[in-house]
């Protein structure tokens, strides 16, 4: 048992910080649903940082914590399956990666567009395909979501079979997913401390008073808790690890995306503060995967049988 | 980072678990239904200890120089997790190991050190925390039994109540008020509980017999030298030990344990093909590995050499969600558990529901957790 970050870890992690200084924030008078930067992607991609997880080295908790500091940024990246999902595939892959469950043809898929890759998973085993723009509906343009969605429209009648068992695709897709909340839960926990320490009501900060301290100390106790569960996930490979793993960290979001914007109160309104970018996130990821009751069923399935 | 243990803890966790299987009596689990502090397990555990101490297990993790080996923190939770999955059979001795010794050994004089640390490696002594009183309880810094000090002795009055092992311990590490100024006026004196003077009462309790006493003190009068560091000093002296005994008890596997063990009644009785149970379990067994997660992560905070700080309250309140969660699972879906059914699960439930209010309710973790870890601006006072 070794909990503290290697050399490595933590170099690659520093080394994120500064490469994505530029994207920490959300630019100027910028209300956007969701934000997105081809540069940072571009960016990652050239430092090889969505690669760590097959440098024997690094592996797969490295990914973990990429994938988790990567989460905390206000624009969305993705980062998640093609980190800890598309190795197991085929590492080339072209990116964005869709991972779709297999007959759920009407949930919105994050970052599909023309020339990303569609990966079918399900019991007929894990297939691909590269989508064109004649299979994508869009999502109304005004989608909540801070992510970027669109809809398969149809399913093309050849996809390329990928020789990896199904079961241990959906594990790493659950761990990938985790890892990717843990990072926006523990930034928007920070969006919203910073907010409710500063803004004042009855001549006092919003901060001080004890109804709002409890809870935010129950989410930190949720968020901290997400972010070890994923990385324990990420280490051990366990399928009940990972089902655990999102569970909880589907749990906590529901929690904290109702709190944060109660806490914010009519600026968790706006478009003007940035936690939506976060926790809008977090709401679809609260769907990815069938939701807390599937992975509740998964973990029981692994522990129990 | 990496998740797995080495061969060497591996080989510690067999070597624990091989001596509770030759160790333990085969009634162990009805037996163990006897709450920690009641005179049956005290008794117990006497003999238990004794054991533990000649096999080299009671005290491994303390430093060479206090006659342990030196082993690491991983080894004091891997032995800490053991024992209390198997009902804590060393009873009210867990505290001597897991902090009174070591805040002996730091604190104490050495005359102290002389008196109270041997009996604590031979298994032979038991101890009681005089802390909470009828006003003091999660305001703890209000207690009010006086120490005045006269002619070299020091002359205590005053109550304490909700104190475990009371009835059977053979000394108090006992918070007195030496001066009205708040924190900064309490004091810690070791008292002999044979002193003349201390009454003890036994409040009936639903965590098991024995375990919950009212301490009376009247003019019981110890020598100068009982008090234990400064006039003053009990704050920064019990925040050491408190530190240590939030992460004390791994509850967490036990939970866990017992999670396992209603899931298999669950399953004998072809109760567990329900979705809506099996969800319910997988969250239980989530919550735990939450709890064991944070536990864990203040574990390596202090193989880091790192103060052990606020994290350890957040650990401590995961692991209360944790133990609520599988408390309220058992009672919904197994209630003849604790009629009868279960002498394990009821166990567990007697233990488990003193996770939020001993050693720090779950409430005063949240605000050490607002204040220290999310660093909010504090309530005005």
């Amino acid at each position: 048992m070794q909990l503290s970050l290697n050399e490595d870890q933590t170099q690659i992690l520093d080394f994120i910080d500064s490469l994505a200084k530029p994207y920490a924030t959300v630019p100027m008078h910028d209300v956007s649903l969701a934000l997105e930067s081809a540069e940072l992607d571009e960016a990652l991609v050239e430092n090889g940082f969505l690669d760590v997880m097959a440098v024997e080295e690094l592996g797969p908790v490295t990914a973990a914590l990429v994938v988790e500091k990567l989460a905390r940024l206000p624009f969305a990246v993705e980062a998640a399956a093609s980190a800890m999902v598309r190795p197991l595939i085929d590492p080339e892959l072209p990116r964005p990666l869709c991972l779709m469950e297999e007959g759920k043809t009407r949930k919105p898929l994050r970052f599909l567009r023309p020339g990303a890759s569609v990966v079918v998973v399900g019991p007929s085993g894990v297939k691909s395909f590269t989508a064109t723009e004649e299979m994508i509906a869009p999502a109304q343009e005004d989608t909540l979501y801070g992510y970027p969605v669109a809809f398969l429209t149809a399913l093309p009648d050849a996809m390329t079979a990928h020789d990896a068992d199904a079961a241990e695709i959906t594990r790493a897709w659950r761990v990938a997913m985790a890892a990717e909340a843990a990072g926006l839960l523990g930034a928007a926990l920070a969006s919203t401390v910073t907010y409710v320490s500063e803004r004042k009501q009855f001549g006092r900060p919003l901060a001080t008073f004890q109804g709002m301290r409890h809870r935010l100390a129950e989410d930190q106790v949720m968020t901290n808790t997400a972010y070890w569960m994923a990385m324990r996930a990420a280490g051990t490979g366990s399928q009940a690890d990972a089902a655990m793993a999102l569970h909880h960290a589907q749990e906590a979001a529901k929690r904290v995306c109702y709190d944060y914007h109660q806490f914010l109160g009519g600026m968790g309104m706006t478009l003007e503060h940035p936690l939506h970018l976060w926790t809008y996130r977090l709401k679809l990821l609260t769907a990815e995967l069938g939701g807390r009751g599937a992975q509740g069923l998964a973990a029981a399935e692994a522990l129990w049988g | 980072m990496q998740f797995e243990w080495t061969e060497e803890q591996d080989a510690f966790r067999h070597k624990i678990r091989d001596f509770l299987h030759a160790n333990l009596p085969d009634d162990w689990e009805k037996f163990s239904e006897h709450g920690p502090a009641s005179p049956a397990l005290t008794a117990f555990a006497r003999e238990f200890c004794v054991k533990l101490a000649d096999a080299g297990i009671l005290f491994p993790h303390w430093p060479e120089e206090m006659g342990g080996e030196g082993l690491g923190p991983w080894e004091q939770q891997i032995l800490a997790e053991e024992m209390w999955i198997a009902g804590e059979p060393r009873g009210g001795q867990y505290m001597n190991v897991n902090w009174i010794g070591p805040t002996l050994e730091k604190y104490g004089t050495d005359e102290q050190k002389a008196r109270y640390l041997e009996p604590i490696t031979k298994g032979q002594s038991l101890w009681c925390q005089g802390f909470s009183e009828p006003d003091a309880g999660s305001d703890l810094a209000s207690l009010r039994t006086r120490a005045e000090l006269k002619d070299g002795h020091y002359v205590i009055n005053g109550q304490k109540i909700w104190t475990s092992y009371a009835g059977l311990a053979d000394t108090c590490f006992l918070l007195t008020r030496t001066s009205e100024d708040k924190k900064r006026g309490i004091t810690i004196i070791l008292v002999p509980m044979d002193t003349p003077g201390i009454t003890v009462r036994q409040i009936p309790s639903l965590i098991g017999e024995g375990d919950i006493h009212e301490v009376f003190f009247d003019d019981v009068t110890v020598p100068e030298s009982a008090r234990f560091g400064n006039e003053g000093q009990a704050w920064e002296i019990v925040g050491y030990s408190l530190r240590n005994e939030r992460l004390g008890i791994p509850r967490f596997t036990l939970a866990r344990a017992a999670l396992d063990r209603a899931v298999q009644m669950l399953k004998a009785a072809g109760d567990f093909d329900s979705d809506f149970v099996r969800i319910e379990a997988a969250r239980c067994a989530a919550l735990c590995e939450a709890a064991g997660t944070a536990n864990y992560a203040v574990v390596q905070r202090r193989v880091d050499g790192l103060a052990i700080g606020s994290e350890s309250s957040s650990a401590r309140y995961a692991t209360v969600m944790a133990e609520r969660a599988v408390c309220e699972f058992v009672i919904e879906f197994l209630p003849e558990a604790l009629a009868g059914a279960s002498p394990y699960l009821k166990m567990h439930h007697q233990r488990g529901i003193v996770a939020g209010v001993a050693a720090g309710s779950a409430e005063i973790q949240l605000n050490i957790i607002a204040s220290d870890v999310l660093e909010l601006p504090r309530e005005p006072r």
